[in-house]
């Protein structure tokens, strides 16, 4: 939270917003009647026959109120995991979860079961009559590309050993998941089954997507999603999460994957590219902050968008906030890059002050630890930067 | 606390970066330096992140600007450019995986690769404190450090064991480095070869040397 000291140097429109901030969640009686109605808005349009996802996008962009499991439904409509049309839900949602169940049981399997498998199919093709032991290979009859030991790049156990590497660094980062948060950390029941949930599904991404396979900074994207969905009051549908919660992952990371590949870091839809438009948003619509930033300052914008844009600002605001932040980013039906780089560019927008009487240091220092922010103003600012420029 | 403001009051300022594979504890390392915290279940760091402290060298004021690095193979790409500036590096690998120790080798060459070659350099073996689960040999590491000259610590940003020791004796060394170019006028050929001056940076950089007034290259 701000101290006292710090919100003396805040501008009279940040002290607006910030005012707003600390009057809390719900304890005005017009920002409760405010939820009540979008709550009221976006259930009628959820149980319409066939949805009209224009009208969605343009309600659900303002924020979904927390509860009654729109969030999940509506995300879910968003990222194009649901259909418009209700009836078409059950049959696709079981199709794509028993999709995703056979993902698992392909791509998961150990590689002694693999060996096993491959094994059995031999056995049964030279000699009938010892199929069906369900013993485990005896060494001899191991052909020598499938021994652990090979190292021959054909061996199922040399590509455990690459994958081992990769399972590894995904669990370590699971772990290091919303330490802050019972729902993903701590050593719970639930806390565990969650993990082991993201673990399983950035395990199976990583193996689907060989070009990419598992990049720090995923586990972030991922968790919002898993939340949400495993928060549903519906039985079915947080039984379900894991499954939905996949298919939503790969189509959001669709947008983004190139930010995650370094063949791409210098191409025009990589990062780079990325945090280059950032600036040149920046530069159009406050040209004195882009020159204090990046010529006076010489504050590389890599150094702080580059967690913001990889991450889609997960890191940067509390959860409930991020959460807000991504109702918008998914509302829009021109995809979420272009509405974040207009919330980054807002970000900055919003601290110009402080930024502007900064040296590297603690322009650096504000950049990433971003103060805590009323985010209904910031989107609305970020709203107000679309098409030409304010000045 | 004053976070944002500037704080001007120093001699030097130099930029020192973390390295090391992801989950050795850089982060830790850096907020035990700066803040006096630790935490088992900190986030991975995405990017790179910063802080600052100053302590005291002899009579002068160090201000020690500290990178914090993804791990990962991924970000080495975008991490090289954080390297621009650089004076010191602490090399940190995790005492209880060996493999951390292996890779030192492809750090240390990225390193190399992207910094002066006087740049300081500490290897450092973090988590000490895990002695039941420990997998590299002190000597091990002390005998690489050896042969590529660089200094070597085992620390614990868990018990705040030797964290601070690292820290400042990186900073010391870059300011003995420093100090003695600043009275030799870059003439000491047995440390640096003719004509090479030590890249503390330019006036324009990141790590400048604020008073002794001796970059104007």
């Amino acid at each position: 939270m701000q101290s006292k000291g710090t919100l003396k140097m805040l501008s009279k429109q940040e002290l607006k917003s910030e005012s707003a901030e600390s009057w809390g969640h719900g304890s005005l009686p017009f920002v409760l009647e405010d939820d009540i109605s979008k709550q009221a808005l976006l259930l009628t349009e959820l149980s319409k026959k066939v949805i009209n996802m224009g009208q969605l996008r343009r309600i659900a962009s303002q924020g979904i109120p927390d509860g009654a499991g729109i969030r999940s439904t509506v995300w879910k409509l968003l990222l194009g995991y649901l259909a418009p049309d209700r009836s078409l839900w059950s049959s696709e949602l079981a199709k794509k979860r028993s999709q995703y169940k056979h993902f698992k049981e392909e791509l998961l399997m150990n590689p002694s079961e693999i060996a096993r498998r491959l094994e059995k199919t031999t056995v049964l093709n030279n000699d009938n009559g010892k199929s069906e032991s369900r013993c485990v290979l005896s060494r001899s009859e191991i052909t020598h590309g499938e021994h652990p030991l090979s190292l021959g790049k054909s061996s199922v156990w040399n590509q455990f050993f690459q994958d081992s590497e990769i399972i590894e660094q995904i669990d370590r980062d699971v772990k290091r998941t919303h330490p802050d948060l019972h729902f993903f950390s701590g050593d719970s029941s639930l806390a565990k089954s969650n993990q082991e949930a993201l673990r399983t599904i950035l395990t199976v991404f990583a193996k689907l997507n060989p070009g990419i396979r598992y990049v720090q900074g995923m586990n972030e994207i991922l968790a919002p999603l898993f939340y949400i969905f495993k928060n549903d009051p519906d039985e079915e549908m947080a039984a379900c999460a894991e499954a939905d919660t996949f298919f939503c992952f790969v189509e959001l990371l669709s947008g983004f994957r190139d930010h995650f590949c370094q063949q791409l870091d210098n191409s025009v839809v990589g990062i780079r590219s990325t945090i280059t438009r950032l600036s040149q948003l920046l530069k159009e619509h406050d040209e004195e902050l882009w020159r204090h930033l990046e010529i006076t300052t010489k504050v590389n914008p890599q150094f702080y968008a580059f967690r913001w844009i990889t991450l889609l600002l997960t890191q940067e605001f509390n959860f409930a906030d991020s959460l807000h932040i991504w109702d918008t980013l998914l509302s829009d039906p021109e995809g979420p890059q272009e509405t974040l780089l207009r919330v980054c560019c807002a970000m900055l927008i919003l601290i110009r002050r402080r930024l502007l009487a900064g040296d590297f240091t603690s322009i650096l220092k504000l950049l990433q630890n971003y103060p805590p922010t009323n985010i209904s103003h910031l989107l609305y600012v970020a709203n107000k930067l679309r098409g030409q420029p304010s000045r | 606390m004053g976070a944002y403001r500037a704080d001007d009051d120093y001699d030097y300022l130099f930029k020192v970066v973390l390295i090391g594979d992801s989950g050795v504890g850089k982060s830790n390392l850096l907020s035990r330096f700066t803040r006096n915290e630790f935490s088992l279940e900190s986030k991975s760091t995405i990017g790179v992140e910063f802080a600052t402290r100053s302590i005291r060298v002899d009579d002068k004021i160090v201000k020690a600007q500290i990178w914090d690095t993804a791990g990962q193979e991924r970000y080495r790409a975008i991490t090289s450019a954080y390297y621009r500036g650089a004076v010191g590096a602490l090399l940190v690998y995790d005492v209880t995986r060996h493999v951390t120790f292996e890779n030192v080798e492809r750090w240390l060459k990225e390193l190399r690769d992207h910094t002066d070659a006087n740049n300081v350099i500490m290897l450092v073996g973090n988590k000490a404190d895990l002695r039941h689960l420990r997998a590299v040999a002190t000597e091990d590491a002390k005998g690489f450090a050896e042969r590529e000259s660089t200094f070597f610590m085992e620390t614990s940003a868990l018990e705040s064991m030797n964290v601070e020791n690292a820290f400042t004796e990186v900073l010391a060394q870059i300011y003995r480095v420093v100090s003695r170019k600043v009275l030799d006028v870059g003439d000491d050929s047995t440390y640096f070869p003719k004509g090479q001056t030590i890249n503390v940076g330019s006036r324009d950089d990141v790590s400048a040397v604020k008073k002794a007034g001796c970059c104007s290259s």
